[in-house]
């Protein structure tokens, strides 16, 4: 992808955004591991939204849209720029088409002022393991030291997955919240949705999109795959809502929300969907919440006394 | 007395309606198609689809609508395995029309195992199920001929609307055609029928790429008619997409051939190293191609929010930087307006006539013929 030799390399950095919400924490840990000097854009705040705006092809789902904003904020911060090419994180399942073909976006937005470093995440052809050693091997790096290095960056993804709230008391009635990785791990866009909830004392967990594997359903997409998985396995008597936050835009999320509907609704589990955008409206937001979780209180009150 | 036939809605896709309707005639069946939506089809569909999904979603759900109320039985849809999310068209059409309390009942087209569900059930016996197939295939390539004719007749007509009329003309003697006798002959009349046309002679028109997403792209009333629009501007169009292409590399044949896979990867490589999904990795390299080939411009055209062609859009654009294309981005969505179309298409030739008296010079070693 650039003239010069990739070993060269002595920083790299990448963009706080969308991929890198996949695998939390393991692209640092492996490049510093490695020796290299790693930088990571800030996060998402009102600077990054409106930068998006501007640059951002107008049609694109949010999270592309901050993907371009964050992207555009490391360009030069470092000798190169990592963007792997995530066709898909999960086994028998596929990632989102738009995430295939980012490098070569990256490349034509912004390759004449930094080269672009990727490689294949495919985990229908090998692990991200193998993909991360293929990579040390790219760029030079013995193979025993990239084979610690993708060690670490495995298990630094472990602790930081472990330490998110995946799991809470099970015994309690909970909400079940479905978002792909990159809007629960993007406090910017999550943020406001988990604070409403927390402050009315509401219990909620969301699936674990570290799973290994799921069982081969309709939906084809890894996260949706995922998040579909959960809701087949929903239990009604524990879980009282779902609530789906789903970016504006999004093209996989329009589709499965209609299977998830009609999905809950056979399980008479209420489901309500709240659509993210870069508009600051969060008033709206506060509101459909409160109600939801309203009148969720109110199903329970009726059904007790019948 | 003759047993009513039960009736098979499948989705309006241009002019290509025509080819596909014969093709179920051996499964005993009546097809129930249209060239193109009509407002009211697309209305339905609208209300009944969830808002954020594309336009081709929603005119194709509208037309199973339509189909179920007037009480067709049976539909078909195809069935990808691809990344977009044309994989999941059928399933949630299916269950949109139970909710809705209709029985019509969709059949995925292709390819889980090697017959597909709908063989399966109709089960047609080999002879006459073949000879369908065979007389599909010779429709579908003659609708590509007629249409590129048309293409380049309309640009330089002297009446407005005579190629239109040969058009149909010869579109409805190939519907009617039965045998594969009938179908050679309307073949081979085409090209005559097109030249009684009068042309201006000399004219050298404008030459525009349609290049995007399949349905959106065939079907004219998504488009607003964008061929019709350009070759009345005086531009002479080539749509990229065509099915006697896109048959060749469904089934895997002609790894050599112009529009295979194989090809349009190899174009594409510099700019896009993956697939995509959909007719993305096809948007790049045919965009690619009328750069080399000196097309005046091409316009993108595609379903708002379409997801494989909206995300290679940066890298069109960068093509058409690198390459001196001018590119003319077009999303379709139920809001769009025509005059707004008609609008931007005009200002775009324009620009494109423009660039020629200022000496632009890339028509005039103009080498494709597709
Ligand atoms: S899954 Fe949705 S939000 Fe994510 S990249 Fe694809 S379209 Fe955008």
């Amino acid at each position: 992808m650039s003239g010069s030799k990739r070993t060269d390399y002595r920083s790299v950095a990448m963009p706080r955004a969308l991929w890198y919400h996949l695998y939390p924490g393991m692209w640092e840990v492996f490049f510093r591991s490695l020796g290299l000097s790693v930088v990571v854009s800030a996060k998402t705040d009102r600077a990054t939204v409106e930068r998006a705006a501007l640059i951002s092809e107008p049609e694109h789902c949010l999270p592309l849209k901050l993907h371009d904003a964050h992207l555009h904020g490391v360009v030069g911060a470092a000798d190169v720029v990592f963007i792997p090419r995530v066709l898909s994180t999960l086994t028998e399942h596929i990632a989102c088409p738009k995430l295939g073909s980012l490098p070569d976006c990256a490349v034509a937005q912004f390759g004449d002022e930094t080269p672009i470093l990727t490689i294949d995440i495919d985990e229908n052809k090998r692990s991200v393991h193998r993909s991360m050693l293929e990579l040390g091997s790219e760029l030079g790096f013995r193979r025993n030291a990239t084979r610690a290095a993708a060690a670490a960056a495995l298990s630094a993804m472990k602790t930081e997955r472990n330490g998110l709230k995946t799991c809470i008391d099970r015994e309690d009635d909970y909400f079940l919240i479905l978002a792909h990785p990159y809007i629960l791990h993007d406090a910017y866009v999550s943020a406001p949705v988990f604070g409403k909830l927390d402050a009315m004392n509401v219990k909620w967990l969301f699936p674990d999109y570290g799973c290994e594997s799921i069982e081969s359903g309709p939906i084809k997409w890894d996260a949706c795959g995922i998040m579909h998985d959960a809701l087949l396995r929903l239990d009604a008597g524990r879980c009282v809502g779902v609530i789906h936050l789903s970016a504006f835009n999004c093209g996989c999320d329009s589709i499965v929300m209609e299977v998830f509907r009609g999905l809950l609704w056979e399980k008479n589990i209420p489901y309500m969907t709240l659509v993210i955008d870069e508009h600051e409206g969060r008033a709206g937001l506060d509101t459909r919440l409160e109600a939801f979780v309203d009148s969720i209180g109110w199903r329970n009150t009726l059904d007790n006394a019948v | 007395m003759k047993k009513k036939l039960k009736r098979l809605a499948f989705e309006p896709w241009g002019n290509y309606a025509i080819a596909l309707a014969a093709s179920v005639q051996c499964l005993n069946v009546e097809p129930w198609t249209r060239t193109a939506t009509t407002p009211e089809v697309l209305e339905l569909g609208v209300a009944a689809s969830p808002d954020s999904a594309c336009l081709s979603f929603k005119a194709c759900t509208g037309h199973f609508l339509e189909a179920a109320r007037e009480g067709v039985e049976y539909g078909v849809m195809v069935n990808s395995v691809g990344t977009c999310r044309l994989r999941y068209y059928r399933m949630l059409q299916q269950q949109l029309l139970e909710e809705r309390g209709f029985k019509l009942f969709i059949f995925g087209l292709g390819y889980d195992g090697i017959k597909p569900p709908l063989i399966r059930h109709f089960d047609p016996r080999p002879g006459p199920f073949l000879k369908c197939c065979v007389r599909a295939r010779a429709k579908v390539l003659a609708v590509d001929a007629i249409e590129k004719y048309a293409w380049h007749t309309r640009a330089r007509e002297l009446h407005r609307g005579d190629t239109t009329r040969v058009l149909n003309e010869c579109l409805g003697d190939l519907e009617r055609a039965d045998s594969l006798l009938d179908i050679r002959r309307v073949k081979e009349s085409i090209p005559v029928r097109f030249k009684k046309i009068a042309v201006k002679k000399d004219a050298i028109p404008l030459k525009i790429g349609l290049l995007g997403e399949a349905t959106v792209l065939r079907n004219r009333f998504l488009n607003h008619n964008i061929e019709e629009i350009l070759g009345g501007l005086g531009a002479e169009v080539f749509n990229f997409f065509l099915l006697g292409e896109e048959m060749k590399n469904i089934f895997g044949i002609g790894m050599w051939g112009r529009h295979s896979r194989w090809t349009l990867k190899r174009l594409a490589a510099p700019y896009l190293k993956s697939l995509v999904g959909g007719h993305a990795l096809d948007s790049v390299a045919n965009a690619i191609r009328c750069a080399r080939g000196g097309y005046d411009g091409v316009v993108h055209v595609c379903p708002t929010g379409c997801m494989p062609e909206i995300s290679v859009r940066p890298i069109l654009r960068k093509i058409s930087t690198d390459m001196d294309l001018p590119v003319l981005e077009c999303s379709f969505d139920e809001h769009t307006s025509h005059l707004g179309v008609i609008t931007r298409l005009e200002a775009f030739v324009d620009i494109l006539n423009a660039r020629r008296t200022r000496g632009n010079q890339t028509w005039k070693n103009r080498v494709i013929s597709v």
